[in-house]
């Protein structure tokens, strides 16, 4: 089976990308802007058991209180400046890169809604490369 | 049955599969990947990272400190790399030798090797009206302090940059052909000498028998099966240790699994108060050349990337992060890559999956910060108002797992590249590199292709 995020993942995404990429100055927040249709193809080729966890432990978040994502959002955070290699503390490195991979793939990029009508985040930070094929 | 069978389409079975095939021999190239090519190339960051690479974007060490990158598809890790093209020096050479009892790693013995394979690409040594401002920044600075730094040497053929291309694209694929990736250099041109190609096919393990070697995969999940005179291994440390523990080699050859390094990078970030573009043209063209740096054990190059990836080495969340990344036009950057010690492992759990254990070392932490002090001094002494000092590490340089040396008891492959004990069954790529050169890996590991075909060819 392709590898996928349900519904109640994404939810659960956008609301941990609000947390991390907040409406802040002229920049908007994550899920405003979010390319939520593209989810599944930043992921396609990610290990099937690790996007299906990841999938549950999104569905979950989608329904937690505010303050628990609050608090799993700064473990995420800090957990790059953590010693520890305990289970936790893995845990948290993980999720603090493929989170953050998904939440910048769909803002920093292309991969946004097409009817999102702001500037986006790729104009905000002024980027521009060219591409000159033969 | 097939003379040759290589397994794995990067810079050794690339390399490998040209030579033999130039010589005459009927190859079959095994890849586990997709085959792309200039026009199928993926056109942006987001796509690039989730179809090309291994682990759907990024894999990790045990403790999910140090991600790894390395590419899936016909060219392997060539086809992203930036295609700096060194050649080893007489340290890099003379600890391979102490290591491994290989007593052909030597100056004069990989000379041709090296002369053949820079013949068969096109070299660009970096001029000063090359430059990006970032390099600008870089050399100046280094300058200043007394540091010595060189321009690079890349495998490029027309890069365009008098046209506004920016090689920055190139990080997913060169859609010119004119870096010259595995692909160019050599997979493209032994397709036209009559090299048999198959993809997406994902090899599991290989079994010896008196006349060959038998091999078994999958393609698309359904079992998959070649036999071939002569079986190589190129999967890369990673592809070709997982190939060797699930043949079931770990109980015969101890070594197997060990001595994993990977030249672990930190990169940090000035920011200057005018746009130093660090993403545009030929985005690297410097690095150091510091004797003392060699002998401490770091290098410093300029470097930078695409949003997404620079977004993800910003560790702060919110507002912050989002203020960094408005300054994006005005980052300088430079990395140090470590001359790391081989004491990492690779191994595979009993659900198939690759488990690296990558913990650095007193020596590398030392080595580490010496660089990151030297890049400090750097970003302040070209004027950056803020440096902003990176958490994430990660390696490109995957070495070692299956290391070359001439004790079957400390080593995977003899110095014919021969598994040892074995008849038919051969590994060259940057598995069997015996210990961290400090040195880009990629030019050395297609001139070992170089060498084994000659042999092979006799
Ligand atoms: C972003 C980046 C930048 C880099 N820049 C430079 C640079 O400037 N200069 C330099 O010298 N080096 C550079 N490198 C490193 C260089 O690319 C690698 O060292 C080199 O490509 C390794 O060659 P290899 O043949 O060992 O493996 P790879 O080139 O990785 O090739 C291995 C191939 O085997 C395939 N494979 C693996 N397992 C299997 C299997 N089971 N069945 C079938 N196929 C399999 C893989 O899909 C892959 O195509 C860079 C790397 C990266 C990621």
């Amino acid at each position: 089976m392709a590898n996928h995020l349900s519904k109640n993942a994404q939810k659960g995404l956008g609301r941990l990308g609000d947390l991390i990429l907040p409406a802040s100055g002229e920049f908007p927040k994550y899920s405003d802007v979010a390319g939520f249709q593209y989810l599944d193809e930043m992921v396609e080729n990610a290990p099937e058991d690790d996007i299906s966890s990841l999938s549950l432990v999104l569905s979950i978040l989608a329904f937690m209180p505010g303050f628990i994502l609050q608090w799993i959002v700064s473990k995420m955070e800090k957990s790059q400046y953590d010693p520890s290699n305990g289970i936790l503390a893995v845990t948290f490195r993980q999720l603090n890169v493929g989170i953050r991979g998904l939440l910048y793939s769909t803002y920093y990029s292309e991969k946004i809604n097409p009817n999102y009508k702001g500037k986006t985040p790729e104009q905000l930070i002024d980027f521009e490369v060219k591409r000159v094929a033969d | 049955m097939y003379d040759f069978i290589v397994i794995g389409s990067g810079a050794g079975g690339g390399s490998l599969s040209y030579y033999l095939t130039k010589g005459g021999a009927k190859v079959l190239l095994l890849e586990a990947g997709k085959f792309y090519r200039k026009d199928t190339f993926p056109r942006t960051e987001a796509e690039g990272s989730a179809q090309l690479y291994w682990g759907g974007g990024i894999e990790f060490d045990k403790d999910a400190r140090m991600g790894f990158l390395r590419t899936k598809l016909v060219g392997g890790s060539s086809i992203v790399y930036q295609c700096l093209m060194d050649r080893f020096d007489d340290i890099a050479l003379h600890d391979w030798k102490a290591e491994s009892g290989v007593n052909w790693f030597t100056q004069e013995d990989m000379a041709p090797h090296y002369e053949q394979v820079e013949s068969d690409m096109a070299l660009h040594t970096f001029k000063e009206d090359e430059r990006t401002r970032n390099g600008q920044l870089f050399a100046n600075a280094c300058d200043k302090l007394g540091y010595k730094w060189s321009y690079l040497r890349r495998g490029q053929s027309d890069c365009a940059p008098e046209k506004g291309n920016d090689c920055t694209t190139c990080l997913a694929g060169c859609h010119r052909d004119s870096k010259q990736s595995a692909l160019v250099a050599f997979v493209q041109k032994a397709e036209k000498l009559g090299l048999e190609i198959q993809t997406e096919i994902e090899i599991d393990r290989v079994e010896s028998h008196a006349n060959g070697v038998k091999i078994f995969g999958k393609k698309h999940k359904n079992a998959v099966t070649f036999e071939g005179k002569k079986v190589i291994l190129c999967g890369g440390a990673f592809g070709s240790t997982k190939m060797m523990l699930q043949s079931g080699f770990k109980s015969k050859l101890p070594a197997l699994g060990k001595h994993f390094s990977s030249h672990p990078q930190f990169m940090w970030f000035g920011f200057q108060k005018e746009i130093v573009d660090a993403h545009k043209g030929m985005f690297q063209s410097v690095a150091s050349k510091d004797p003392n740096f060699r002998k401490e054990g770091f290098k410093l190059e300029n470097v930078f990337s695409l949003p997404i990836s620079i977004a993800m080495l910003f560790t702060a969340y919110g507002a912050q992060h989002q203020q960094y990344m408005k300054k994006y036009r005005h980052m300088q950057c430079i990395e140090v890559a470590v001359r790391d010690e081989n004491t990492g492992t690779i191994q595979v759990d009993n659900k198939g999956k690759l488990v690296v254990t990558k913990r650095l070392t007193d020596q590398d932490n030392a080595r580490k910060e010496r660089g990151l002090d030297a890049i400090k001094k750097i970003l302040v002494a070209s004027g950056a108002e803020e440096v902003y000092e990176s958490q994430m590490y990660f390696g490109l340089h995957l070495m070692g797992g299956c290391v070359m040396g001439v004790d079957g008891g400390k080593s995977v492959v003899d110095p014919e590249f021969r598994v040892h004990g074995e008849k038919n069954l051969y590994i060259v790529d940057s598995s069997i590199y015996p210990n961290a050169p400090g040195i880009n890996p990629g030019l050395t590991i297609k001139s070992l292709g170089n060498r084994l075909a000659n042999q092979l060819l006799k």
